[in-house]
């Protein structure tokens, strides 16, 4: 076994043992099912009928849950055994500072993945009896691993850029909650008050990843649904539901790439 | 084995390390001695190729700079305070001998030598387990893949005197063509390890050379202590006088002291046994570290070493 794959190993192992895997594979999955559960049928609930509420539920489970399920773990990935001295003794071994970096990356993505499919998964299942088609589902469910891998991204960056858990943890969080605000409140603010220009309503909606994920779920349900919003309605109207699904696909890809790759710059440069 | 050239490390205006020289033969056994922040964890830090430097560093005939990974195959590394790993003491051993390409088998009867059985321990949280019992582990680690360098930081500075013993004890089990470099700030740990001391002092080596010439040089003096019985006090005191020209004696009631030349200790206690006067206890008591660097090298005293080493 190379020591790329024992140090992947190593972090689902740590992930598997951990309290929060378990913790949030748990508070997924319940929600998940009850969500699901008490989506179907045909009565209008809050403006949403049938599948619809159920997709929709678990769309809002996503992005309340997924973002801090993976920037927890993520940004104490490398700050915690900075901390404890582990991360000298493990770059006194013979790996390389990528070698360690990759491995918490990879190991981290894939233990979330599993509380993700564990989670997702069951719900799914309920939700697809419920009268969700499988195939929504399964874009659902492709944009809530992206989600979870750009937070993933973000928090080992972070984690790699701060020489503290605490530090690094605060900036993470005001980043959430940033994108979060900044997502909604944003676009408003800049629509009524300043009249924004559409295109440019267009391009934050794809820079913020909460903004890619919600339409890019969204729009594959039903591109006609008012809660696209202004930018969301016009860029389905421009390219499609497909196309806004993939280029809300490819932001959200790039998010899960680009904080990632700054902070493997940064650990594996010389300090 | 080690091979620095004008080796030299800045932290901002800093110099740590100022134009590092020298050669380590293998199988030396080799202690690195200096005042807090002489640079001692920076220099290890180098060799490890953990942090960039100045100059060229070459271990077992590996470029630091440019073939880290190779180097720290056949280095052996125990830092000052063990990490708390997770994950069990087994899980712990395993990984870090398959990281290593150690053999599992030749790391567990390390252990086992060490004192720490695997099929007892193996299921325990490392989080759980004594800093003794982890700096056991480590240097299980470090010598189970048959390293050429064991660098080991200050490995016994957070042990209590049993677990420094026990750690003291299995570095014997260190091969003969292992070359060894321990910082320390301990005097006991120094004589038990080393036959060649290296001083650090403002980034350069200020001392290179055996513990009698430091001690030579110091002309520091050792305080032995003697418990014999009250009747025979007076008896021992004359004989010690006989032996150790201008004796300064002290006394705690129970035991008389004398400072005396570090290797004066046995002539003093093989008079009294010639005079028949039967000792009862004896231990020395070294100076601190500090004092002794200050006194051979004119170092300021580092408040850090004051405390004196019992023995």
């Amino acid at each position: 076994m190379t020591p790329a794959a024992l140090l992947v190993r190593r972090e689902i192992a740590t992930a598997l043992r951990a309290r929060w895997f378990a913790a949030y594979a748990a508070i997924f999955l319940l929600s998940g099912l009850l969500l699901a559960a008490v989506g179907g049928g045909d009565a209008l609930i809050a403006g949403y009928r049938g599948f619809a509420r159920a997709f929709a539920g678990l769309v809002h489970l996503a992005l309340l849950f997924v973002p801090l399920m993976a920037l927890l773990p993520a940004t104490a990935a490398i700050a915690d055994e900075r901390e404890s001295g582990a991360l000298e003794y493990l770059l006194a071994q013979p790996v390389t500072a990528t070698e360690v970096y990759l491995g918490k990356w990879v190991g981290l993505a894939a233990a979330l993945g599993l509380a993700l499919t564990v989670g997702f998964g069951a719900a799914g299942a309920v939700a697809v009896a419920r009268g969700v088609p499988p195939g929504l589902l399964a874009v659902l469910f492709g944009q809530v691993v992206l989600l979870a891998l750009v937070f993933v991204a973000i928090g080992l960056g972070l984690s790699a850029l701060t020489t503290s858990r605490a530090r690094a943890t605060t900036v993470a969080v005001v980043v959430w909650l940033g994108l979060v605000a900044l997502g909604t409140l944003g676009i408003l603010i800049a629509f009524i008050r300043w009249g924004a220009p559409a295109w440019a309503l267009t391009v934050w909606t794809f820079v913020n990843p909460i903004e890619a994920f919600r339409l890019g779920v969204v729009s594959a349900l039903d591109p006609d649904l008012s809660l696209l919003g202004p930018a969301g309605a016009r860029i389905v109207d421009r390219v499609g539901p497909y196309g806004t699904n993939a280029l809300a696909a490819l932001s959200l890809a790039l998010w899960a790439l680009v904080p990632g790759l700054a902070g493997l710059a940064v650990f594996s440069r010389p300090k | 084995m080690i091979r620095a050239r004008d080796l030299a490390k800045q932290f901002g205006h800093h110099r740590v390390l100022d134009g590092i020289t020298l050669d380590l033969a293998p199988g030396e056994r080799v202690a690195l001695l200096g005042l807090n922040g002489a640079g001692k964890t920076t220099l290890i830090r180098c060799l490890l190729g953990l942090i960039p430097f100045e100059g060229t560093l070459q271990i077992a005939g590996c470029n630091v700079h440019t073939d880290g990974r190779r180097v720290r195959e056949r280095v052996g590394y125990v830092p000052q305070r063990a990490p708390h790993f997770d994950g069990t003491l087994a899980e712990t051993v395993e990984f870090f001998s398959r990281l290593r390409g150690s053999d599992h088998g030749a790391v567990a009867r390390r252990l086992l030598d060490l004192g720490l059985d695997l099929a007892v321990h193996g299921a325990k949280p490392v989080r759980t387990l004594s800093g003794g019992m982890l700096q056991k582990v480590l240097l299980a680690l470090a010598l189970g893949s048959d390293v050429s360098v064991l660098l080991l930081d200050e490995p016994t500075a957070n042990l209590d005197p049993r677990a420094r013993r026990e750690f003291l004890r299995g570095l014997r089990q260190v091969r003969e063509e292992t070359t060894v470099l321990l910082a320390s700030h301990r005097l006991a740990d120094v004589e038990a390890v080393a036959d060649r001391l290296l001083v650090l002092h403002g980034g350069r080596i200020a001392f290179d050379g055996t513990m009698d010439e430091l001690w030579a040089r110091a002309g520091a003096a050792e305080t032995l202590w003697v418990r014999v019985p009250p009747a025979m006090r007076d008896a021992a005191r004359a004989r010690v006088e006989s032996v150790v020209h201008t004796p300064a004696f002290v006394s705690n009631g129970t035991a008389f002291g004398v400072r005396v030349a570090h290797d004066a200790r046995a002539d003093v206690l093989a008079t009294l046994r010639e005079a028949d006067i039967r000792v009862e206890d004896f231990w020395t008591e070294s100076p601190s570290l500090g004092s002794l660097l200050s006194g051979a090298l004119g170092l300021p005293i580092d408040d850090s070493s004051a405390a004196g080493d019992r023995e």
